[in-house]
C-alpha cells in the first residue's frame, strides 16, 4: 500500500503525523501520471509540483488544513495562470491564461500540488471522453484500452479512479462529472448552482454549467465544498447570502429521512445485474431507516430531457464560444480578410462534432425555430424543476441508478430514440436545469467495471446529502475505491 | 420549424464563422432526422406552452452596485501575450478599407 492510495483525510493525517512526505506522495504521483497509458493528461506540471513540495516539507503539516500538500489534477478548462489551457481544443493550442480560476486560486492558497491538468471531450461538450484534440481517455479498469471512462471529464475522473491523485477537478454541465464517476467507480458531485464560482472555468453553457470534482470518499467531497464554497465577486451568479457548513458528523446521522425512487427512470433500465444492485441498496436502506418510495415524472417529460438539454446548452455554447476566433489567441490562420481570418481558424481549429452541436444551437436560435424548438426547450427545463419541486415537497432525496449501464467499450453506440437513452442515459441533467446538488457514488461491479448509484437532493441542502451517501458508503463498503484498491460492493 | 436541408445547414455554419466538409453535412442531415424525432417529443408535452421559458435553475436578482473603484486592467503587453500576429503593439489583421 502506498499513501497515494489513501483518500484524503487519510493522507492528510499521515502528513501530520510525519509518516510521508509531501515530495514523496508528489514523486509517487508523477511516475503514476507518466506510467498512465489512458490518455488523462493535457500537461503534466512535473517541476512546478515538486518545487512546491519541496517548500511544503519545510514546514509541519497543519493539522486544521486537510488540503496541504495534497497533489491534485484539474480538468484543463480551468485557467491556470502561466500554464496552457486548450480545453482539449486545436483552436486554443498555445493559449497561456494570465489568472487563476477562483478554485484553482483557493486551493493553491491551502497549498494543495496540482500536478496535472486533465484531458476532455472538446471544449467540455461531449459525454463519452472521445472528442478531445489528443483522442480517446480509456477506462483505467480495463488495461487493453477497450473501454471508455465517460465524459466531458474524463481524464480527471481516470486519474482519480487509477489512483494517480485522489481528487481531481471537473465541470458538470449535463452530468460530466456524475456520470463518469458512475463508470470509474467514484465519489463525483457537483454542489447547487452558484455555490462554488465559475470564475476561470471556460463557459459551456453558463445557465447549466457547474464546477464539480471527483474524490475517493463522501468526506473528502464535503472537504472539498467546505473549502471551494465562498463568494466570489467576480461570479456574478455566486451565491451572496451566509453559508452554513457542510461538514458533518459521522456519528450523528438521521436516518428519518424520505427517498425517492423515480420509477420512469427506473422501469426504463434493462440490465439485472446493476437493477438487483440497486435493490440490495434500497432495501438496506430501509433497514436502517430511511422511507424509500417510488415517485413519477410523467414519461414524456422525462423523454424531453435529452432534446432539451442538447439545444439549450448548443444553443449558449454557441454565444459563449464566439470569441474563439483565432485573432486575440489561438493558432492564427491568414486570410484576405478578418472574416476569413477568423473562418479559417474556427474552421481548422474546431472538430467535426464540435461544428454540428454548434449548428444544432444556431438552428435553435434562428428566427424562425426559436418558438418551437428554443423556447420551447426552455418551457420542459420549467416544468421538469417543477416536477422535481414538487417532488422535493415531500421527500428529502430522489435516487436512481447514475447509469443503466457499466462503461461503454470504444465505439458502442447507443440507440438514441430509446427509453433506455432518452430517459435513463440523460435524466441526470435535471440536476443541471435546476441547479440541484447531486452526487454519484459506486455500488457495485459487473464483469469487471463499477457502476454508481446518483441521489440529487432540494437546492442548498448539501450537508444532509453527504450525510445519506456515507451511510450508503458504509453499506457499499466502497469508500476509497480505485483500480489500486479493488472492492466488490452490492 | 424551418425545413432542414443542406443549404440552411451551411447558412447556419456560415453564420458561425466556420465551414464543413460536404460528407460533414451530409452528416449532420442525417444526424437532424433524429434530432428532430427527438425535439417532436417536446411537443407532445401537455400544458407545454402554459409555462414561461426558464433561462436560469432560480431567480438571480442583481440588487447590489458595486463600488466605483479604480482597478488595473490587463496591461498591453499582457493582453498582447496570447495573439499570434502583433505588429508595432497592436494586433495585426488583414486591411478593412482600402
Amino acid at each position: 500500500m502506498n499513501y497515494l492510495d489513501l483518500n484524503i483525510e487519510e493522507i492528510h493525517l499521515a502528513l501530520v503525523e510525519k509518516k510521508v512526505t509531501c515530495l514523496e506522495l508528489v514523486k509517487e504521483a508523477l511516475k503514476r501520471a507518466k506510467e498512465d497509458t489512458n490518455n488523462d493528461f493535457e500537461i503534466i506540471l512535473e517541476e512546478e509540483a515538486i518545487q512546491k513540495a519541496v517548500e511544503l516539507d519545510k514546514k509541519d503539516c497543519p493539522k486544521d488544513n486537510i488540503f496541504y500538500g495534497i497533489p491534485y489534477c484539474a480538468k484543463d478548462n480551468f485557467s491556470t495562470k502561466g500554464y496552457e489551457t486548450t480545453a482539449s481544443s486545436n483552436i486554443l493550442n498555445g493559449y497561456v491564461p494570465l489568472f487563476d480560476a477562483t478554485v484553482i486560486k483557493l486551493l493553491n492558497e491551502k497549498n494543495a500540488i496540482l500536478i496535472a491538468k486533465t484531458t476532455l471531450d472538446e471544449l467540455a461538450m461531449g459525454g463519452t471522453g472521445t472528442s478531445g484534440h489528443k483522442g480517446i481517455t480509456f477506462n483505467p479498469y480495463k488495461n487493453d484500452h477497450t473501454t471508455l471512462i465517460g465524459g466531458s471529464s474524463c481524464g480527471s475522473c481516470a486519474a482519480v479512479a487509477a489512483s494517480i491523485v485522489p481528487f481531481a477537478l471537473g465541470s458538470d454541465t449535463g452530468d460530466s462529472v456524475r456520470k463518469p464517476a458512475s463508470y470509474g467507480g467514484l465519489v463525483g458531485f457537483k454542489p447547487t448552482w452558484g455555490l462554488i464560482s465559475r470564475f476561470g472555468l471556460f463557459p459551456f453553457a453558463p445557465s447549466l454549467d457547474h464546477v464539480a470534482y471527483f474524490t475517493r470518499s463522501v468526506k473528502d467531497a464535503s472537504y472539498a465544498l467546505d473549502l471551494l464554497s465562498v463568494h466570489d465577486d467576480n461570479d456574478y451568479t455566486s451565491y451572496r447570502k451566509e453559508r452554513n457548513s457542510v461538514l458533518f458528523d459521522e456519528n450523528n446521522i438521521s436516518t428519518s429521512k424520505k427517498v425517492g425512487i423515480l420509477k420512469e427512470v427506473y422501469d426504463s433500465i434493462d440490465d439485472e445485474t446493476l437493477k438487483t444492485s440497486f435493490d440490495k441498496l434500497v432495501n438496506k436502506l430501509k433497514e436502517v431507516g430511511y422511507t424509500v418510495d417510488f415517485v413519477s415524472i410523467d414519461k414524456k417529460l422525462l423523454s424531453s430531457i435529452y432534446p432539451a438539454y442538447i439545444v439549450i446548452s448548443s444553443a449558449e455554447a454557441t454565444s459563449n464560444n464566439a470569441n474563439l476566433d483565432g485573432i486575440k489567441f489561438g493558432p492564427y490562420y491568414d486570410g484576405k480578410t478578418y472574416q476569413e481570418v477568423m473562418i479559417n481558424a474556427r474552421t481548422n481549429g474546431f472538430s467535426s462534432l464540435i461544428k454540428r452541436r454548434f449548428v444544432l444551437g444556431s438552428y435553435a436560435l434562428m428566427k424562425e425555430n426559436q418558438e418551437e424548438v428554443f423556447k420551447r426547450a426552455q418551457k420542459v427545463r420549467h416544468l421538469i424543476v417543477n416536477r422535481t419541486n414538487e417532488i422535493f415537497n415531500d421527500y428529502d432525496f430522489i435516487i436512481g441508478l447514475a447509469a443503466p449501464s457499466v462503461a461503454k467499450k470504444v465505439g458502442e453506440v447507443s440507440e438514441q430514440l430509446s427509453d433506455k437513452y432518452l430517459i435513463a442515459d440523460n435524466y441526470l441533467a435535471i440536476g443541471n436545469f435546476g441547479g440541484f446538488p447531486s452526487i454519484t457514488l459506486p455500488l457495485g461491479f459487473k464483469d469487471g467495471l463499477p457502476f454508481g448509484v446518483n441521489l440529487t437532493s432540494k437546492p442548498y441542502s448539501e450537508k444532509q446529502l453527504f450525510e445519506i451517501s456515507y451511510k450508503i458508503e458504509e453499506i457499499t463498503g466502497l469508500r476509497n475505491l480505485s483500480v489500486n484498491n479493488k472492492k466488490e460492493g452490492l | 420549424m424551418k425545413e432542414v436541408n443542406k443549404e440552411v445547414l451551411k447558412d447556419a455554419s456560415l453564420r458561425l464563422m466556420f465551414t464543413m466538409e460536404e460528407s460533414e453535412y451530409d452528416l449532420l442531415l442525417d444526424e437532424f432526422h433524429t434530432i428532430q424525432t427527438q425535439l417532436g417529443l417536446m411537443s407532445k408535452i401537455e400544458g407545454i406552452d402554459d409555462v414561461t421559458p426558464m433561462t436560469f435553475p432560480f431567480d438571480v436578482s442583481i440588487d447590489y452596485l458595486r463600488e466605483d473603484e479604480a482597478k488595473t486592467p490587463l496591461n498591453k503587453e499582457d493582453a498582447l501575450k496570447n495573439a499570434k500576429n502583433v505588429k508595432d503593439g497592436q494586433i495585426k489583421l488583414p486591411k478593412v478599407v482600402g
